[in-house]
């Protein structure tokens, strides 16, 4: 058992499973290489990542297909050699990996889901990146809850 | 925006120091291959956005914004259990 401190969460004691990777670290913050995945029941389905070396940086994310449904993921040889995933394994999301859309929320703005950069985490490896998306024509800035807004009239996202 | 033609082979020069070489024509995609002094960074544009999106997206991260956003999933919020990860933190 290992503890860090956290702006968010206070100390958080936590098992080296739960440690994910980031070989190249995320883009704006490359030096920045282990975070830690926190899912929270009362917090569920939104997964947070939480810095190990800087107790103030943290992000908000939900799983990709939970943004959209539809949602495709490509990841090139060197992804793969990365997050070691077999290149001619067919990529089984949930099973030999997971993607992940960080979210920004900003006070007075809609909250968007970034699917063109998802966070994606090898299951076995624990070792992560940010796969941009760059053929499938997925934004940084993908509203959350558009098609929801606009078929059931929710309005509050 | 200057805009110019230019074949497999051929190449465009930029400033003193940067050439630009199309190396390969497929279908929609296109091979470059680019010479640069060591100071000048070359990147993906989508690289790029996606570092403005993660600053803008790490500032976000305080107790109001995640109580707006579970507000927000209410209707498609899953009941999935704890912790896959084993990490647990103090609920504030």
């Amino acid at each position: 058992m290992a503890r860090c401190d956290s702006a968010r969460f206070g100390t958080i004691d936590y098992e080296e499973a739960a440690v994910v990777h980031f070989p190249d670290g995320l883009p704006a913050f490359e030096k920045e290489k282990r975070f830690l995945l926190i899912e929270q029941a009362e917090t569920s389905p939104i997964v947070f990542l939480q810095s190990l070396a800087t107790p103030g940086l943290a992000f908000i994310a939900l799983p990709a297909r939970l943004v959209d449904p539809g949602y495709r993921l490509e990841l090139t040889r060197e992804e793969r050699e990365t997050l070691e995933i077999g290149n001619s394994q067919e990529l089984v999301e949930g099973e030999d990996h997971m993607s992940l859309a960080i979210l920004t929320v900003r006070e007075g703005q809609a909250i968007t889901a970034n699917l063109l950069a998802p966070v994606v985490i090898g299951a076995r490896s624990r070792r992560a990146l940010q796969a941009i998306q760059a053929d499938l024509g997925y934004r940084v800035d993908h509203p959350l809850g558009a098609d929801a807004a606009a078929g059931g009239g929710r309005t509050c996202l | 925006m200057l805009v110019i033609r230019r074949r497999a082979g051929e190449v465009v020069l930029i400033g003193d120091g940067v050439e630009v070489t199309v190396i390969e024509v497929a279908g929609s995609r296109v091979k470059l291959g680019i010479q640069a002094p060591a100071d000048v960074p070359i990147l993906r544009k989508e690289i790029q956005l996606a570092a403005q999106q993660n600053m803008a997206a790490a500032e976000g991260v305080t107790v109001a914004s995640v109580g707006r956003l579970l507000a927000a999933l209410g209707g498609h919020t899953q009941a999935s259990k704890d912790t896959r990860s084993g990490a647990r933190a103090p609920h504030q």
